[in-house]
């Protein structure tokens, strides 16, 4: 039994269980969780450690119309996904303890698990649209969790994006079937090569739509500051790792497996999409310095950095897939240390706003400390790995001709800057009480997992090729 | 015997038993409603019969003359994979059905003797639709649609209720309008082709059809006209909201399920065999169903989205998907059609359901509008559970029967070069969550006060069960009934 299935079952299986325990059995509950995540995240391991020991580059299963597939792209994904849940699951133990409401939660959480891990590992488009329109009804109600008015809103207007974008991709899949035949993924591309009537552009605007909307690419990226009402494990895992790659992971593959830089270039759509990338990544960076609401003020940073991913991948060279690859790793691992922190403080303190945190570094100084090791990566800094990230990013830009990329990212990390130093600097400042509160157990759970990350992402900087012989160079080689 | 006379013997013991049950009129209800459910049971075994003799002869259709008389002088009925697909919804939907009405429809009527009734009523329209399905005469449709009129406006007012009696009034008028132009059709028809057997028509109509124009055209849109008030395509819908809301929910269920169906599914027949795919794109036919199709659906779910009345809302979502299925009688060619077809039987199995929940939540709860089902999830999880799926399924999303429909329309609308078609039937799938989610939201998630409401009974709730399960297994493995409206779609496009 292919290690791939093992993965997206296992989750599957244990968020119907989870459905079924009474809603006090809350030991209990939690040990499923964690042991489902733990099986899952390691049956990925596993397809990976396959896949990258250079045996057999490639894993696929079929089964009538469901096939999977297991190459390098589809494992940075689910790698990522896959152990971040794990380290999620810890998190919200010492997050929401007396949560009114675990096991709906509980139940979709791993339900999300498995509809992304089968994202991950789709082998034609067909699979990779059905788990795509499954994931956002199985982390709507996680968006929704709180039941507030505002939440209420939030998951209605992130219901209407989704399934706009749905729709846009339903047809652009059809249309593909019918012009190229097949929709599996393979190792070349899907489509035709010599297919470049206006037509093929079409299918572009499409497929950039409907991926577009989860990929938070502006201007469909409005459902995700809304978003940020959901519980912190939510928004962190969800909305800045699964549900977000998501989208990045199906441009990818729509890039890479349908169109093929080749067709792409022919066509002559590179500038158009450098274009909407790099508008994204400054105007997310610039809307972001606004925000005095913490989570949101990340919302609009995890919006400016996906489109780094996807200026990447729209360079069509490999340089920037590359970078879009590292960056996928380091953004989800930096991004979610953000919010584990932001709502570490809010869990503590109760303040969700960047002006009301004066002083408080003394109160939860570990939180503060870890949160700035990560701003640090977020500006692109060295020691943490996400300098390596941009500057491949970087370099793609200048080897594709494209110098106005450096100055986007150079902008970009300025404005990053300027918005997240203030809020470890504001930790510094005023007078708040002395006495630290993370001694509690929950405090505990929370900050160790950001602790995990915040180690593996400076080790990762200093030996970035723990991480990139495998997935970049994996990735970059069965596309180049 | 009874082997060689299948065809004529479903239809017949339908309409035997629908005459039988008056005489228990005076005893317990119980023995109707086990007659009832018997003779349902014998008609899906009897159909899985046929559609094993059809496999087995390479799915060409049995054609059987009835009382031995061969056509064109006899009426012949021709059993293809239309007839079962057809003869497979109406069994495998009214089965569940009148299981379900078997459960409180004594104290629904307010009186025994009516219950009597309202079956004989149920069985003459399975009669009626069942007749519609095998038939290959045109004024046998005539008479099966006439049956089947008359039934759907009684099973209507069979609730003695003003509203119910009003309605059905208006449903009688519009209907006998349109079963006028049907006749009106027939007779050009016969006029130009002197023939009412389907297949020799079609053979006279082509070589005729250029001598008269004009008369074929009346002849079409007279059809058109008369199936589409029967079968609420819009503009011609006006009937159907108020007659689907206020009828009982087995009729409503029955009615917005099956009925509408039949007359699609005649007006199908109509069309393709006699007509033929070559003139009706000659005739440009084909664009207005496509266009009707397109309008249907937007006005369909655009009317849906304003009703805060469940059962309205349902009854015009009903509306929007007849334009799905006439957008895929419009398309001509094989994917779409047969997409069409199996959208028709997944629709009936879906709407039916969800008529049943919303009527078991409304007499369980009192709650009649949208606004007020906060709660519902709580009180009724089973039956609301249900109706989520159901929802699910009407919106097209995949591992469910609506996607399938859903998924080949779209390819046959790309396939005849259609874009706008495609965009259309996404942005109905889209209204349709417009008008469903909120049902499920405010049911699940709207915070509501303390109630004593109780889940409705078992027998109801396995009904619903039933449906159900069929929508789940038809949207994982939908192979052999996709096969059969492929073979359907194949048999009325080859000619």
């Amino acid at each position: 039994m292919s290690f791939m299935l093992v993965g997206i079952l296992s989750a599957l299986i244990g968020g119907v269980i989870v459905a079924l325990l009474p809603e006090e059995s809350q030991k209990l509950r939690r040990g499923i969780v964690l042991a489902t995540c733990l099986l899952s995240a390691l049956s990925v391991w596993q397809v990976a450690a396959t896949i990258f020991s250079k045996t057999s580059p490639l894993n696929t299963l079929e089964w009538g119309i469901w096939q999977f597939r297991a190459d390098p792209l589809a494992l940075s994904y689910a790698l990522i996904a896959g152990t971040l849940w794990v380290l999620t699951a810890i998190y919200s133990y010492g997050y929401m303890p007396q949560d009114p409401r675990q096991r709906s939660f509980y139940a979709f959480f791993l339900l999300s698990m498995g509809i992304t891990l089968g994202i991950a590992f789709a082998g034609n488009l067909l699979v990779l649209y059905i788990f795509y329109e499954l994931l956002t009804f199985s982390t709507y109600p996680l968006v929704i969790h709180r039941r507030s008015e505002e939440a209420l809103r939030a998951g209605k207007k992130y219901i209407i994006y989704s399934l706009v974008g749905a729709g846009a991709l339903l047809v652009a899949i059809v249309a593909t079937g019918f012009m190229a035949g097949s929709l599996s993924f393979g190792t070349g591309a899907i489509l035709d090569q010599t297919a470049t009537s206006g037509k093929t552009v079409w299918l572009l605007i499409l497929f950039v739509i409907g991926f577009g909307v989860k990929a938070a690419l502006m201007p469909l990226h409005r459902w995700l500051p809304q978003a940020m009402v959901a519980p912190t494990p939510v928004s962190a895992l969800l909305h800045a790792v699964a549900v977000v790659n998501a989208g990045v992971f199906g441009l990818l593959r729509v890039v890479y497996s349908v169109f093929g830089p080749d067709l792409l270039t022919k066509l002559g759509v590179r500038p158009y999409l450098l274009v909407l990338a790099s508008f994204t990544v400054l105007a997310g960076s610039i809307v972001a310095l606004r925000q005095d609401v913490l989570k949101k003020r990340l919302a609009y940073s995890t919006i400016s950095q996906l489109s780094y991913m996807l200026v990447g991948a729209f360079t069509l060279s490999s340089f920037g897939l590359s970078g879009a690859i590292f960056h996928m790793l380091n953004h989800s691992i930096i991004k979610i240390t953000l919010f584990f922190c932001a709502g570490a403080i809010e869990h503590n303190t109760g303040k969700t706003r960047v002006s009301e945190l004066a002083g408080l570094e003394r109160t939860l100084p570990w939180t503060f400390a870890l949160f700035g090791i990560a701003s640090l990566g977020m500006v692109g800094m060295l020691p943490v790995s996400a300098f390596w990230s941009k500057y491949y990013l970087m370099k793609a830009g200048l080897s594709s001709g494209n110098w106005p990329l450096l100055l986007v990212f150079i902008i970009s990390g300025i404005l990053n800057a300027c918005y997240f130093f203030p809020i470890v600097i504001q930790g510094f400042l005023g007078t708040g009480p002395i006495r630290s509160t993370e001694g509690n157990k929950e405090t505990y759970l929370m900050l160790v997992p950001c602790a995990l990350l915040v180690v593996f992402a400076l080790v990762l900087g200093v030996y970035p090729n723990l991480a990139w012989s495998y997935l970049v160079d994996g990735v970059v080689g069965s596309f180049f | 015997m009874i082997q060689e006379n299948l065809p004529v013997l479903l239809v017949v013991t339908l309409l035997f038993t629908a005459y039988l049950l008056p005489i228990f009129t005076k005893r317990r209800p119980r023995i109707i409603e086990l007659l009832v459910v018997t003779v349902e049971c014998l008609i899906l075994g009897g159909t899985l019969y046929l559609a094993g003799l059809i496999a087995r002869q390479g799915r060409a259709p049995i054609i059987y003359p009835a009382g031995g008389w061969p056509a064109p002088w006899g009426i012949e009925l021709s059993v293809g994979s239309l007839s079962i697909l057809f003869l497979l919804m109406i069994a495998g939907v009214g089965l569940p059905v009148a299981i379900f009405a078997t459960d409180g429809i004594t104290w629904q009527l307010r009186s025994r003797q009516r219950v009597a009734w309202f079956f004989t009523l149920y069985l003459l329209l399975a009669a009626a639709l069942a007749g519609l399905a095998v038939t290959n005469d045109l004024f046998n449709v005539y008479v099966f649609v006439e049956v089947a009129t008359i039934s759907c406006c009684a099973l209507v007012a069979a609730k003695d209720d003003p509203l119910a009696i009003k309605a059905a009034f208006r449903y009688l008028l519009l209907a006998t309008v349109g079963s006028g132009f049907i006749f009106a059709g027939i007779g050009l028809i016969y006029l130009v082709t002197g023939n009412l057997d389907m297949t020799f028509a079609f053979t006279e109509l082509s070589q005729r059809a250029y001598t008269y124009p004009h008369v074929v055209r009346l002849a079409i849109s007279f059809f058109v006209i008369g199936f589409g008030t029967k079968a609420a395509l819009f503009p011609l819908h006006l009937w159907l909201p108020d007659a689907h809301s206020a009828a009982l929910t087995p009729a409503s269920a029955i009615l917005s399920g099956l009925a509408v169906k039949g007359y699609i599914i005649a007006l199908a027949k109509i069309l393709y065999i006699i007509v033929g795919p070559a003139l009706l794109q000659a005739l440009s036919i084909d664009r207005i169903l496509l266009l009707m199709g397109m309008v249907a659906i937007v006005a369909g779910s655009l009317l849906a989205l304003a009703q805060d009345e469940l059962k309205r809302r349902l009854a015009y979502s009903t509306v929007a998907q007849v334009g799905y299925i006439f957008l895929g009688l419009g398309l001509m060619n094989t994917t779409g059609l047969a997409g069409a077809l199996f959208y028709a039987a997944s629709h009936a199995i879906i709407k039916a359901c969800l008529f049943l929940a919303a009527g078991a939540i409304i007499s369980r709860t009192g709650k009649e509008r949208v606004s007020q089902m906060a709660g519902v999830g709580r009180e009724m999880p089973i039956t609301m559970g249900i109706f989520t799926i159901c929802s699910f399924a009407l919106m097209g999303l995949p591992l469910l029967s609506g996607f399938i429909g859903k998924w080949n329309l779209l390819r046959g609308s790309i396939q005849a070069g259609s874009f706008l078609a495609s965009l259309v039937i996404i942005l109905g799938s889209l209204l349709c969550a417009g008008y469903l989610l909120p049902v499920i939201r405010t049911a699940y998630f709207v915070p509501a006060g303390t109630t004593t409401t109780k889940e409705t009974s078992f027998l109801q709730i396995s009904s619903m069960l039933i449906l159900t399960v069929f929508v789940i297994v038809l949207g994982i493995a939908p192979g052999p009934l996709w096969n059969l409206a492929w073979q359907a779609a194949r048999d009325l496009l080859g000619g």
